[in-house]
């Protein structure tokens, strides 16, 4: 009559002849074994190498464990997060890598050009993709100072990135201003998210590519050709140059040797002469009158005996003289002087 | 039968004990906090995190965020006061100080969040459409320095091949400055916002871009002022080989002039020289050098072709005439 009541419960499920005593003991077992499987399931946990776990008590902070395994009280008292504290995490503006498995990272081929449009300085526009590198420095902070401190570092690095590039010429942001537009980003990030100790640590923000937007893209190649274009121009020439002036100055060197090689002949050929002038007035000196007889007479020799058309014409014959032969060679008029003697 | 019944009695007591507890404990996580209402009337406000008790049933609690919450603008279209067209995308950081004024006042974070929306959009609008678009670009004066320092670098380096680009686009002078601007929206917008128990932290400008239609006009100014750079290159390029060949032209002329100068003067020097020497040595007998140099032109001048009539008086042919 006693098991009656128990017919439909849970106990209609062991074996109908045990006796009511031994049902009891059974149901005191099993949830004593329940209980106890609950409790040691909540009772511990293991915090990984790259993690710290915050340990909340009734939902308050009661302690940071370090990575190992840790018991706690069990039913949900003590609650453990885990924040990987000691990872690097970063975040993507103007881009996003989607795998980075394999040799090479794949890119998402959408574009972002909201994230990465600027306007610089002097009110142009620039594409600035950039990363930031951070790291959870506390993750008390991290977890309960902000509810959503990934999405303001974003925010503050949005407008922290625009504001170190808005204060640049876009020719710097694109080429020799990506140093010092990192530092400035890091800093200015790392001096808000300090003001909002959310305990996030700035690692570094790293610009990637940094380009023109797509549509000015061109023109901007065309000043790097054009730069090309001077400076090949100006190699041309200076090769012209250097082609042209060593040449010249050999030319130069050459005339002025010459000019020296004849200067010296020139000399000689006066000394020499004079030197053999001066041999001959000596000799001559002595003996003047014959002397010059014979160079006359040798030197008629030589003339006349050359001559092929040679005409002697008696001085007595008047009238006659001089015939020109009209044809041909030269014709020498004879010293009158000579003819009239 | 007797067992039964205490067991029976038992469960009960034990469901009650229960369902009491469960009604009066309750927790406060890390970054929350309550106000307690008791009939819906707001009776405490509790910010410690951890387990608390009230009266079960008829006290409720209302859990209210106490971490810093974000508030993110939706891009709006402003024209500055110098008439650019630009979308702008504010954000902010805020926080409940006052739960009791917040939940009276807009009930929960929605409600809160389209309070923002109004005011931090008005506010936002009022202040950039109040200043030069400049201002909410640049933070300082520094690009300045930048632009003197280039101009200092291409004057010292004037009559150089100037291969640095210019600076282009117009420059205005900032008086104000993009963190100035956040702060004066933050500043009006935080009071508007006190009397609902928000504590606005900060305003950040987070995006600024020219409208579509505006930004094809700034890059086809772009394009056009790359255009312009590009051609003043390659003009000065062909300015510096023109100049190179130029120098190039008058180096060679230089370089031949003097050559020829200088080799003529070393031969007028060599001439003179033989003049003086020749005069010094026939300065001893001008008769003689005469008589035998006409003796040696003579020999030269005259060639077998030559036909000479002579007469038979002359020095040469009296022996044959006179037979003396």
């Amino acid at each position: 009559m006693n098991n009656k009541e128990y017919q439909f419960g849970w106990r209609s499920w062991l074996p109908k002849d045990w006796n009511s005593n031994m049902q009891d003991k059974v149901a005191y077992w099993m949830i004593s074994g329940v209980l106890g499987l609950v409790a040691i399931f909540t009772s511990f946990y293991t915090v990984e190498p790259d993690e710290q776990a915050v340990i909340l008590r009734f939902g308050r902070y009661a302690s940071t464990e370090e990575s190992g395994l840790h018991f706690k009280i069990p039913f949900w008292v003590d609650s453990a997060i885990k924040v990987k504290t000691k990872l690097i995490l970063q975040q993507e503006f103007g881009f996003r890598s989607l795998s980075s498995e394999g040799q090479r990272t794949a890119y998402s081929t959408q574009s972002f050009d909201e994230e990465s449009l600027m306007v610089t300085g002097d009110l142009n526009v620039a594409d600035v993709e950039w990363t930031v590198q951070f790291q959870i420095s506390d993750p008390q902070k991290y977890l309960f100072r902000a509810k959503n401190p990934i999405a303001t570092l974003r925010d503050i690095s949005h407008a922290v990135t625009r504001r170190v590039v808005g204060d640049r010429l876009v020719t710097d942001v694109l080429t020799v201003g990506r140093a010092e537009i990192s530092s400035e980003a890091t800093q200015l990030l790392q001096e808000t998210m300090d003001k909002y100790d959310i305990g996030i640590r700035i690692v570094a923000v790293k610009l990637q590519d940094v380009n023109p937007p797509e549509p000015v893209k061109p023109s901007f190649n065309e000043v790097n050709s054009a730069k090309q274009e001077q400076e090949q121009l100006i190699n041309q020439a200076e090769k012209i140059y250097n082609q042209v002036i060593p040449e010249a100055k050999g030319t130069a060197a050459k005339m002025i040797s010459e000019a020296e090689g004849y200067a010296t002949s020139v000399e000689n050929r006066a000394k020499g002469d004079s030197e053999k002038l001066d041999a001959i007035i000596k000799e001559y000196r002595k003996a003047p009158e014959v002397t010059r007889r014979r160079l006359y007479i040798e030197a008629m020799q030589d003339v006349l005996g050359k001559v092929q058309n040679l005409t002697v014409v008696d001085e007595d014959l008047k009238g006659v003289l001089p015939v020109y032969d009209s044809g041909k060679g030269n014709v020498v008029p004879v010293d009158s002087s000579a003819v009239k003697k | 039968m007797n067992n039964n019944k205490e067991l029976i009695k038992f469960s009960f007591t034990t469901l009650l004990v229960f369902i009491l507890a469960m009604g009066a404990g309750y927790t406060i996580k890390e970054g929350e906090q309550v106000v307690i209402t008791l009939f819906g009337k707001p009776v405490r406000m509790v910010k410690e995190a951890g387990l608390h008790w009230k009266w079960p049933f008829v006290e409720t609690v209302r859990i209210i965020d106490l971490r810093m919450l974000n508030w993110d603008g939706y891009p709006n279209q402003i024209p500055t006061r110098d008439k650019k067209y630009i979308t702008v995308d504010t954000t902010a950081r805020w926080k409940i100080i006052d739960p009791l004024k917040f939940i009276q006042t807009v009930q929960s974070q929605q409600g809160a969040q389209s309070r923002l929306d109004a005011i931090l959009d008005a506010t936002t609008r009022d202040v950039i459409s109040s200043h030069n678009l400049v201002e909410a670009v640049r933070n300082s004066n520094a690009i300045f320095d930048v632009v003197s320092k280039r101009a200092e670098m291409k004057e010292a380096e004037e009559g150089q091949a100037t291969l640095e680009e210019e600076v282009v686009g117009d420059i205005e002078k900032v008086e104000i400055g993009r963190e100035n601007l956040s702060k004066i929206i933050l500043d009006r917008a935080s009071k508007e916002l006190m009397p609902i128990g928000i504590e606005l932290i900060d305003v950040q400008i987070r995006r600024i871009m020219y409208e579509a239609s505006v930004q094809k006009k700034v890059y086809s100014r772009m394009i056009s002022e790359r255009e312009r750079i590009a051609e003043k290159i390659r003009s000065i390029g062909r300015g510096e080989q023109a100049k190179i060949e130029g120098k190039t032209s008058r180096e060679v002329q230089e370089i031949q002039s003097l050559a020829y100068r200088t080799s003529q003067k070393i031969k007028g020097d060599a001439e003179a020289k033989s003049i003086a020497i020749y005069a010094r040595v026939l300065n001893q007998d001008p008769a003689f050098y005469e008589f035998t140099r006409k003796l040696e032109a003579y020999r030269t001048s005259i060639g077998p072709d030559t036909r000479i009539i002579m007469g038979s008086g002359s020095k040469f042919f009296d022996v044959m005439t006179n037979g003396k």
